[in-house]
């Protein structure tokens, strides 16, 4: 499991640290006071303050706390390593610090909880809350320390190598400028950095590279001087821990030409110092910097210590059991990073022992049988002499073997590519066709001939198609025809008949639309019912011409007649009503003043649809004294309904059920008891 | 995956910025305005911290100033100690030593036979009875009021136990009850934790001293064993008289000077 060093937050200064709880705590309690409270008021109000600061402080110290790795948790691989980086000792104080800070300011925030409830004045509640958050601030302030250390080891953590200890990995060492970093380089995408100075790499650098459609981690570690554990510095045992608990593939890489400075000799000091580390790993001699010196051309002795490492090499590691009769290959392997050569051998050889060591070793634990049996082929036993081949059909096996013989097929997608590209190429549609004899395929086929569309002959049987398209087409007229006509054709109809169809189709039209007319003109006005007037004799002519026979004028009675069964609203006839009213009685009596409409009430400017519409003028009411009376009931009816801005008598709809100046704002004394 | 010092090896292989030096200069330049700028507009708890520090910042700077200029200044020399008819080296010193020791011890049995100490507070804000006490309402029907509750920070010795409850007047109660005093030592100006043995007197009567309450300027023996003081005969102090000189019960800790 590798462990996130990533995301972990940045841990705050101690000033820092107590700013942003403080403000916290400012931004998040509520502010106002006042002297006059209850006290249980004011003490809730302070102890609020003092929990919150608390839970802060508590949140913040969990989270860094939590972030940072544990050092006895992690793989031991990493838990090494930040010894050797930051410390175990001083890593775990400063942590510890933080946890006791946590506790104590938890037990402060207790404490002075408990002392607010005491508190019988603003004034000491205030000291109390003072004194609390003072104390917790003072307590971070004294970490200051602990804190800046805990945030540089964050920040160099988080640029650690995320380095698998498990998966299948190579581990690059030697002496410092032997070549190590430039085989990386080579090997994988890592970009490290390569000086002619020793000790230019300073820390461990992980790379990737895929072999056997496997990923590979290739592990670059700084270069080891010879030197007893006790005298190494900080860089060396990096590689040193790397080399302790990393189960990978060592590749000790030596520099023949001896440019890094050191000798062959040194080297193999070095190589025997550090053998007790490569126990059961498969280890891998590498002779870099071959296009300056071969390895044929080192002197005897040099040659013998090479060949004695190699010797050694092969009796430690634990791929040994499967080396080949070619053993000294595997052990020993040269290569130049410079001009390449020999790279792609030597990861070659060294993942494959490797791969080799890893499935030894997991062949003899515990969990191989299920992955063994997951890959078991049955074989059934012969249980006859007679033989069974697996079937290959013979299109199959003739593909086959044009295959093998090396004829390959065109694709489209070469020949798209030949012919221009994806744009320019028109694949060929037509060398695919199906006919009677191939060589038609590339026919110009004709369109018109002889002025006649020739798909309309293409058919052998079209003249049948054409007759039973003939007949669908009939029959499904004659249905059509069955549908709509009541046995009448239309076509037998003599001139007169035909006539006298239109002027009964044309009344029967008027008849609809008078009656659509009339229902839509939205007339409440109660016309005549049938029973009284069948015949429709009232009408307005017969009215003016019988009552100017008596002597009198009926002109405006006609008007009015007209306008009530116009369209045209009550408006119109309230206003020249007025008029009409105004000058007809003036001259026949003092009539009482006409009462207006108040302009609140809106009855009036309704339609006539509603039920609460005033009598009409002319309808029921025998005088103005009655009209305007009637007026004025209307309005009152209205009036309050009106104020209230209700739909109906029905709605009870409440806009505002808590209005805002009825449930607050204060009172004179002893009013406010209800609201 | 950015591994190692990644940072520093891309500024290594390609540089900075062709115009860095220009931005961090020009930069620089205008962070004079900004924070003139963040000075005048800031409101709130933001204004009046940020307010507090350029204070600060400007006053260490003036002592800064003020000192890279006294080079420039004048001093008259210093002779020596004035005002005295014998010169300084005729003095007899070990006799003068002896002497303070000797009045001084004198002067300490004088004061305790007259029951008067010089002490760093000798005088303190009188505390009212109604605000020392609270009045408790007992009975089923909380018509009887006899009952007290101290409202001050009460020091009560181990091994106490309390009368019956239905008779105890004052009630104590455990929340306000301290036993540890940071004593802050004069001359040594360091602070301590030491435990409180007993309060031997309350300013403001001898009913608080028998109560225990512990108020501004009340005398309180303290252990100060872990002082390891030795007297002048040899044996080991472990108790000494300090006075508060805080408000116990508005810092929720009681802070003395010792008594030396």
């Amino acid at each position: 499991m590798v462990h996130n060093f990533k995301s972990m937050q940045s841990v705050p200064t101690a000033k820092d640290f107590i700013d942003i709880v403080l403000s916290k705590t400012q931004r998040g309690t509520p502010t106002v006071v006042h002297n006059g409270w209850a006290i249980q008021r004011i003490r809730q109000f302070y102890m609020r303050k003092v929990k919150f600061t608390q839970q802060n402080w508590h949140d913040k110290l969990t989270q860094i706390l939590d972030d940072f790795p544990k050092v006895d948790d992690v793989h031991p691989f990493y838990a090494d390593l930040m010894n050797v980086l930051y410390d175990k000792d001083h890593y775990k104080l400063a942590l510890g610090q933080l946890n006791m800070c946590r506790n104590l300011i938890d037990r402060i925030c207790q404490d002075y909880v408990r002392l607010l409830k005491y508190g019988d004045s603003l004034y000491r509640c205030k000291q109390l809350k003072r004194a609390a958050l003072g104390r917790m601030c003072t307590l971070m302030k004294r970490q200051g320390p602990s804190l800046a250390y805990l945030e540089q080891v964050r920040q160099h953590m988080s640029r650690l190598p995320s380095i698998d200890p498990n998966t299948r990995t190579l581990l690059v060492c030697g002496y410092p400028n032997v070549g190590k970093s430039s085989f990386m380089n080579k090997v994988t995408r890592a970009d490290v950095e390569v000086q002619p100075y020793a000790f230019t790499t300073k820390s461990l650098y992980v790379g990737h590279t895929d072999y056997k459609y496997l990923r590979w981690q290739v592990i670059d570690t700084p270069g080891i001087l010879d030197r007893p554990l006790e005298e190494r510095n900080t860089i060396e045992m990096q590689s040193i821990t790397a080399l302790a608990h990393l189960r990978a593939a060592v590749l000790y890489v030596i520099d023949i030409s001896e440019q890094c400075g050191f000798t062959i000799k040194q080297q193999a000091t070095l190589f025997h110092s550090i053998k007790p580390l490569f126990a059961n790993k498969p280890v891998l001699i590498v002779a870099n910097k071959t296009d300056v010196v071969q390895l044929e051309q080192l002197p005897a002795e040099d040659r013998a210590l090479v060949d004695e490492m190699a010797a050694e090499a092969r009796k430690i590691s634990s791929g040994g059991a499967l080396l080949g009769p070619n053993d000294a290959e595997t052990t020993l392997v040269t290569m130049s990073t410079l001009t390449e050569d020999g790279i792609s051998h030597v990861k070659q050889v060294a993942c494959d022992r490797l791969l080799s060591s890893r499935v030894e070793v997991k062949l003899k634990g515990k969990r191989v049988s299920d992955v063994v049996n997951r890959i078991h082929v049955a074989q059934p036993k012969a249980r006859d002499g007679v033989s069974r081949p697996p079937v290959i059909p013979p299109g199959v096996a003739a593909a086959r073997a044009r295959r093998e013989a090396g004829d390959k097929r065109k694709t489209e997608k070469e020949l798209q590519e030949e012919q221009g590209g994806a744009g320019v190429y028109n694949s060929d549609v037509r060398k695919l066709y199906d006919l009677k004899d191939p060589a038609w395929r590339y026919d110009i086929m004709p369109e018109i001939m002889n002025g006649k569309n020739i798909l309309d002959f293409v058919d052998p049987d079209i003249d049948a198609r054409l007759e039973a398209l003939e007949r669908e087409e009939e029959a499904a007229a004659a249905a059509h025809a069955d549908a709509i006509g009541d046995g009448m054709d239309e076509d037998e109809l003599g001139p007169e008949e035909r006539a006298t169809l239109q002027q009964i189709r044309e009344k029967k039209k008027k008849i609809v639309a008078e009656h659509r007319r009339k229902k839509a003109a939205g007339n409440n006005a109660a016309p005549l019912p049938r029973a009284v007037d069948a015949e429709r004799s009232r009408t307005k002519e017969r009215m003016t011409r019988e009552l100017g026979a008596l002597g009198l004028d009926a002109s405006a009675a006609a008007e009015r007649a007209a306008r009530s069964q116009s369209r045209r609203g009550r408006s119109l006839v309230r206003k020249r009503g007025r008029s009409e009213a105004a000058d007809a009685d003036m001259a026949a009596e003092e009539q009482p003043k006409k009462r207006v409409h108040s302009s609140k009430s809106r009855s009036m400017s309704r339609g006539r649809a509603l039920s609460m519409a005033a009598p009409e003028q002319s309808k029921g009411l025998k005088d103005a004294v009655q009209r305007n009376k009637a007026i004025k009931m209307a309005d009152k009816a209205q009036w309050k309904l009106g104020r209230a801005a209700k739909k109906g008598e029905a709605d009870r709809h409440i806009p505002d059920l808590k209005p805002k100046h009825l449930f607050s704002g204060k009172r004179p004394r002893g009013t406010t008891d209800r609201r | 995956m950015p591994q190692g010092e990644h940072i520093e090896l891309h500024r290594k292989r390609y540089g900075r910025q062709l115009d860095h030096e220009e931005r961090t200069r020009k930069k620089e330049a205008r962070s004079v305005k900004k924070r003139a700028a963040m000075a005048q507009r800031a409101l709130g708890i933001k204004g009046k911290m940020f307010a507090k520090e350029r204070a600060k910042e400007k006053a260490t700077m003036k002592k800064t100033i003020a000192m890279h200029e006294e080079r420039d200044k004048k001093h008259k020399a210093d002779d020596g100690q004035q005002g005295s008819a014998v010169p300084a080296y005729l003095l007899e010193r070990e006799q003068v030593e002896r002497a303070k020791v000797l009045s001084n011890t004198i002067k300490q049995k004088r004061k305790e036979k007259a029951g008067k100490w010089e002490v760093p507070l000798p005088k303190v804000r009188p505390v009212a009875e109604d605000e020392m006490f609270k009045v408790l309402r007992t009975g089923k029907r909380k018509k009887k009021e006899w009952k007290r509750m101290v409202t001050k920070v009460t020091f009560v010795p181990p091994g106490f136990t309390r009368k019956p409850p239905k008779y105890e007047r004052f009630i104590r109660p455990t929340g306000l009850r301290m036993n540890k005093a940071h004593v802050t030592h004069p001359e040594l100006k360091a602070t301590f934790q030491l435990e409180i043995i007993g309060v031997k007197k309350n300013p403001n009567g001898q009913a608080y001293t028998g109560l225990g309450v512990v108020t501004k300027g009340t005398i309180i023996e303290v252990n100060v064993s872990e002082l390891g003081l030795v007297t002048p005969g040899g044996k080991v102090v472990w108790g000494k008289y300090a006075q508060v000189t805080n408000n116990p019960e508005n810092d929720g800790c009681i802070n003395a000077v010792l008594l030396v």
